[in-house]
């Protein structure tokens, strides 16, 4: 599903040089739900928004179902991020001018989708994450999980076949985090491909493979 | 996206209604001097109706002489007739053309009133300033013998009094008799509004109407001016004697019109500098508050052209806001038909004003926009 071949980046200043990831080489398979673990400044975000499409190696080849996505064009990658990949993010990233519906209802705005089909999916994917009432509501009116719930969501409302998600049990506490961990097992039960960055042992053991990185180096 | 867009804004409305209020003004201000400008240009584009070239009116004033005035005014007519450089003379009201005076009344026939401008004239008028007659003929200083006055009126007097009805011979008010119709006569210039006008001749023995309007050959200078003005002088002691070009009256008469326009036009202008620099600074602080929403969005499927797109939508949106308030008020100057202006003219500085507000909030969202959609998503989520 997702081939990463001798990954690279670097960051550079006018000053300084800094090695984020060092040869990185990954398979993810369809269906996988892999966790990465490694401690702050490793590289476990960077890797994620490489895979992601946010962000460009320096060197090396990333595939997307068989196909190198590295030379692709903005207008393409954004096209592939919106109808391959659902992003869930440790801080939550919701609008907080929009209401809950209209929060998850953001991906399909990109694809052209129409107003009511739109509205109807995005009441599913709320459903989905038991927040069918709540689509009224705006973000600062729910709790840290609730957002999080809003967050998964909308991540999974365009039906993508990925999902990363970079420490979503970060912001919550053990309750809410073991909530928002079913959400993704149940996800991944039901056929979405999961990579998760967390620092959290307990999560990373649920998952079926664990991935460590060291200094931007896979060590796992 | 369109809805997005709108409800986006609307649910953010408090937080933008100071750059709602300010754009408002702003369509307001613009749509005044739009009107300003539209009135004036379609004025200007309406013909005078008469020739102003090597054109002198003299304008004489008997002072304390009270002797045969009527009798002395027909000597000087007389005498500037025989000037070799005088093409034509004629003696008429001291509302002669582009002067600040003005005489109007109102006149009525068959229960129909229209407002118009008076002047009193001699047969001569016609021929010095050029003027066609498009129906019967100019009146002749022989036709003040009949029971009623000779006029003749413009197109716009025609219509009102009229209509369709042939003019020639029709009494007026009970003491004018039409003999002849002109197209326009626009006596304040090619700014002023195209108003009836009626003109009427002047009585010889009369010892008021003391200008002389002369056309004078082409070539002719001061020195001919000073030369008549001494004449005069020593003809008629103690008379007062002042010569006026027509075509630096005309300037005079545009300045009046021009020169509010033109200030209003520079008040408006760094109004509207104003009010672009404080959108492009509001709109620069809304996007660096917004780096994670906008890594969000290009997460989430937007492209970089999306990403400014989305920018100026929304700022075309609140502009869209803003001018649906001032439509409110604009659309009632036609409605109420305020200062008996067209309602096609508001209606073209309605258009006017809301697209120089589209234009200027696009320019100032294009810059900000366009530096939004260079924002590397990546760095723009990890710095939320």
């Amino acid at each position: 599903m997702i081939t990463l071949q001798n990954i690279e980046k670097v960051y550079r200043t006018s000053t300084i040089e800094t090695l984020a990831l060092n040869n990185i080489n990954l398979d993810i398979k369809k269906g996988e739900f892999v966790s990465i673990m490694g401690p702050s400044g490793c590289g476990k975000s960077t890797l994620l928004n490489v895979m992601g499409l946010l962000d460009e190696p320096s060197k090396g080849t990333v595939q997307l179902d068989g196909q190198p996505v590295t030379q692709y064009r903005d207008k393409e990658l954004a096209r592939l991020r919106n109808q391959k990949i659902g992003f869930i993010f440790q801080s939550f990233h919701l609008i907080n001018d929009l209401t809950v519906l209209d929060n998850v209802e953001i991906p399909l705005l990109y694809r052209s989708q129409n107003g009511k089909p739109r509205q109807e999916y995005a009441k599913e994917a709320l459903t989905k994450v038991g927040l069918s009432n709540r689509v009224k509501h705006f973000p600062k009116q729910l709790s840290g999980g609730q957002k999080q719930r809003v967050a998964i969501a909308r991540a999974i409302v365009g039906n993508p076949d990925i999902i990363l998600a970079d420490e979503p049990t970060g912001n919550l506490d053990s309750a809410m985090g073991n909530e928002i961990m079913n959400i993704l097992q149940q996800l991944n039960d039901d056929g979405a491909t999961i990579v998760m960055v967390t620092h959290d042992e307990q999560m990373a053991k649920r998952t079926h493979r664990l991935i460590r990185l060291f200094d931007g180096t896979q060590v796992l | 996206m369109l809805r997005h867009l709108f409800t986006l804004i609307w649910n953010k409305k408090k937080a933008h209604s100071l750059l709602i209020v300010e754009i408002w003004a702003s369509f307001m201000v613009l749509f005044g001097l739009a009107t300003l400008i539209v009135v004036n240009l379609r004025n200007y584009r309406q013909p005078l109706g008469f020739s102003y070239d090597n054109v002198w009116a003299i304008s004489l004033k008997s002072n304390q002489d009270t002797t045969d005035v009527a009798n002395k005014l027909q000597r000087i007519v007389q005498r500037l007739k025989a000037y070799r450089e005088v093409e034509s003379v004629s003696r008429m009201s001291s509302n002669f053309p582009f002067s600040a005076n003005q005489m109007s009344n109102g006149v009525e026939y068959n229960k129909k009133k229209v407002h118009a401008d008076m002047y009193v004239t001699d047969g001569d008028f016609a021929k010095t300033v050029g003027i066609p007659v498009s129906v019967g003929k100019w009146y002749r200083n022989a036709d003040s013998v009949g029971k009623y006055k000779p006029i003749v009126i413009n197109q716009k007097a025609r219509e009102g009094l009229f209509g369709d009805e042939n003019p020639l011979g029709k009494v007026i008010s009970d003491k004018f008799r039409v003999v002849g119709v002109i197209e326009n006569f626009k006596a304040k210039g090619e700014f002023m509004v195209n108003k009836p006008a009626l003109f009427e001749l002047v009585k010889a023995s009369e010892p008021w109407n003391d200008t002389m309007l002369i056309k004078v050959r082409p070539g002719t200078d001061a020195v001919f001016e000073a030369k008549i003005v001494k004449d005069i002088a020593s003809m008629m002691t103690g008379w007062s004697v002042e010569v006026d070009y027509l075509t630096d009256s005309r300037k005079n008469q545009h300045n009046l019109v021009l020169v509010p326009v033109i200030i209003a036009l520079i008040v408006c202008s760094f109004l509207l500098i104003n009010v672009a620099l404080g959108l492009f600074g509001v709109l620069n602080l809304s996007i660096a508050k917004r780096r994670g929403e906008i890594g969000l969005r290009r997460a989430l499927g937007a492209t970089g052209s999306g990403i400014t797109t989305q920018f100026i939508g929304e700022i075309w949106v609140l502009a869209t806001f803003a001018m649906l308030i001032g439509l409110l008020f604009a659309i009632q100057f036609p409605l109420l038909n305020v200062f008996d202006v067209e309602s096609g003219i508001y209606i073209t500085a309605i258009l006017i004003a809301v697209l120089v507000i589209y234009g200027i909030v696009t320019l100032c969202a294009l810059f900000p926009s366009r530096q939004a959609s260079l924002i590397q998503p990546a760095t723009a989520l990890h710095e939320e």
